[in-house]
């Protein structure tokens, strides 16, 4: 894209080479016609001479005729001043026609004819001037002179046309050139105009529309200048107001670091009070880990004593059902008595009365065995329980074994690591000084930032201020490259 | 201690039992009229035999089958030094004996003897003769059955040995099998 100045500079390079050629062709013109002027100026000079010429013989054929008609020598005086003259005015003309061939050639003729002329009137002046009257009118009316001035008349005359001639064509040509200068300076003026008001037409509408857009560019990268200055004032003002918090945060902030220190050092003795209840209780486990030792051991005699006894409770079942049994063949063996005393009439009554005993015995005893069964399984039920329920608690005998064990790994875990504590914390306390000392060099760093954003806020009015003087420019701006433009 | 606490009371309970009846006089002034029952189960439903009806009462026998026409004859059994014709007391009340379990035997009659197994045992029961009641034979199961009985807390079917003699009777009469023996 060509820039404004490229614009505005190949605009007037072309004017300045329109009108240089304009002027260049005007200077041939007039050049043309200046030289043309002055062969026409050279033209009358050259004609002026032939003229002079002539007239000068005439003056001194008029002096010889006065003079011969009176013979008073003060006839003679034109004759005199035109001997003295023709010479020159010849000499003259040769001078001035020397790039003339056909002039020089005539002049060649004409200088002979002078001298012959002027020869004879000379002699005709002599002869008058000694009182010879009658050869002087001889010598008149020979025509001898007469005949030298028709000569000389007609080669003057010859020359005179020949001028005029050059003349008209040398006015001709004064007419063309001065007509050529005429139209080269109208049409290459009008060009030229027509060309700079295009040149200006284009150049002015390119130029309006570039710095319009540029302008109307700026317009509203002005606004959005005005809307971010807004923004930024509103942020400083934000951050003027959250440093401010910042500030208050950090003095909070170091006054808990200074209590940090504080609870520190008393961590610091508490862990050392810890480390030394820790070795007690490291004592206290291994004298615990003893006792549950001992209760493992009765554990596994209460669970020894448990499987016998539910080995004695199936011996009790098996002795029971071998009872049952005895039970029922009782019974039977009571019912066939009952069936045999009722057989034997009136004598076996008795015998059928104890017989009846016997079974219901029988009948009680099959009943108490059925019972005392159930009370076996329910014995053999609680026994397979409590030897469950003490296997579990030998398991969990073991396992506080182990946790025993265990703590009291811990617990000397817990005395190492106490120690670890005791350095961590007697750090956690230099750490903190130390924190405390960086949280007041931030303080003081936060206090130089509120300062910062105190005038970053002074700063975005400012800039919103110039953000509306830079939209009212442009508004400006596109008034003067728009006459009607509202903006 | 707890749990074998029962166990010695009931020994003590049936001490005390035995001593009682050892104490008392054999018979009291005034007897009630009793029947006296076995409660059994046939094929799980409650039955009563009348002990009078029987000779004896056993278990566990072995029964050797041999070809029969008679379905209910099971085989023989020697009981009591005797071989003893086994009957199944199901079929005759109208059962499958082919499920039914064969522990009991009840020997009837005291001179031809014949065996009726059942599965199940429960007691031995005396009732008074007016907890009898006549029953109408209207089906099969009730053909050898002419009394209910109320007894162990249930209504009991008694089963007519009588009548089951006399239907044994009856076919072996008819096959030839009492001719054999």
């Amino acid at each position: 894209m060509w820039t404004f100045g490229r614009k505005i500079a190949a605009g007037f390079t072309l004017a300045f080479l329109l009108l240089l050629g304009i002027g260049g062709v005007s200077y041939r013109s007039i050049s043309a016609l200046t030289s043309t002027s002055q062969l026409v100026t050279h033209t009358h000079q050259v004609l002026e001479h032939i003229a002079d010429v002539l007239s000068l013989l005439k003056d001194a054929e008029t002096g010889q005729r006065g003079y011969v008609i009176t013979g008073d020598e003060a006839f003679l005086e034109p004759y005199q001043a035109a001997v003295g003259t023709v010479h020159n005015v010849v000499k003259d003309l040769r001078q001035l026609t020397a790039d003339n061939p056909n002039q020089q050639s005539r002049i060649d003729k004409m200088e002979p004819l002078v001298a012959a002329k002027l020869a004879e009137l000379k002699q005709t002046i002599d002869l008058r001037r000694k009182g010879n009257i009658e050869e002087t009118t001889k010598l008149v009316r020979s025509g001898e002179g007469k005949k030298f001035m028709d000569d000389l008349r007609l080669l003057l005359t010859q020359m005179e046309r020949e001028e005029r001639d050059l003349l008209k064509q040398r006015a001709d040509e004064v007419a063309t050139a001065s007509s050529s200068a005429k139209s080269t300076i109208i049409y290459g003026t009008a060009f030229c105009l027509v060309f700079v008001m295009a040149a200006g037409f284009f150049i002015t509408r390119s130029l309006t529309g570039q710095i319009g857009a540029a302008i109307r560019h700026v317009q509203s990268s002005s606004a959005e200048l005005q809307s971010a200055a807004n923004q930024q004032a509103s942020g400083a003002k934000e951050s003027s107001t959250a440093m401010n918090e910042i500030t208050t945060t950090i003095s909070e902030l170091l006054a808990t670091s200074r209590q940090i220190a504080e609870s520190a050092q008393r961590v610091a003795h508490v862990a050392e009070e810890t480390s030394s209840a820790a070795r007690s209780g490291d004592t206290t486990v291994q004298k615990s880990h003893e006792s549950v030792n001992s209760i493992k051991r009765q554990v596994d005699l209460i669970v020894t004593h448990m499987l016998d006894l539910g080995k004695k409770s199936q011996q009790i079942g098996g002795i029971l059902e071998i009872i049952n049994e005895l039970a029922e063949q009782t019974n039977i063996l009571a019912i066939n008595a009952t069936i045999e005393a009722s057989g034997a009439g009136d004598a076996g009554k008795r015998f059928a009365v104890v017989a009846d005993e016997i079974r219901k015995l029988a009948d009680r005893v099959g009943g108490s065995t059925k019972e005392i069964r159930v009370l076996i399984e329910e014995i053999r039920a609680a026994v397979n329980t409590t030897v469950m329920a003490t296997e579990g608690g030998s398991k969990a005998v073991d396992l506080g074994a182990r946790q025993f064990m265990e703590v009291a790994s811990a617990l000397k875990q817990i005395t190492e690591l106490l120690g670890t504590t005791t350095a961590a914390a007697r750090e956690i306390e230099l750490s903190t000084k130390q924190q405390a000392t960086a949280v007041e060099q931030v303080n003081v760093a936060v206090s130089n930032v509120a300062k910062a954003a105190k005038e970053t806020e002074v700063s975005s009015g400012q800039t919103l201020q110039t953000a509306g003087q830079l939209a009212g420019l442009s508004r400006d701006l596109i008034r003067l490259i728009q006459a009607n433009a509202s903006a | 201690m707890t749990l074998l606490s029962p166990i010695t009371a009931k020994a003590a309970e049936l001490r005390s039992v035995f001593d009682q009846a050892r104490a008392a006089p054999f018979f009291s002034g005034k007897e009630e009229q009793t029947e006296d029952l076995l409660a059994i189960r046939v094929s799980r439903d409650a039955y009563a035999i009348r002990v009078s009806e029987i000779s004896g009462l056993t278990t566990d026998r072995k029964i050797v089958a041999f070809p029969s026409p008679v379905p209910e004859l099971l085989g023989v059994a020697g009981v009591r030094g005797a071989l003893v014709p086994v009957y199944s007391l199901a079929m005759f009340l109208g059962y499958n004996a082919e499920t039914e379990r064969t522990r009991w035997f009840a020997l009837c009659g005291a001179e031809d003897p014949v065996a009726l197994v059942f599965s199940d045992f429960e007691g031995y029961v005396r009732v008074p003769l007016t907890e009898l009641y006549a029953t109408e034979q209207k089906d099969v199961s009730r053909t050898h059955v002419e009394h209910v009985v109320r007894a162990t807390d249930m209504v009991r079917a008694v089963v007519s040995i009588s009548l089951i003699r006399k239907t044994i009777q009856r076919r072996c009469g008819n096959d030839g099998v009492s001719k054999e023996r």
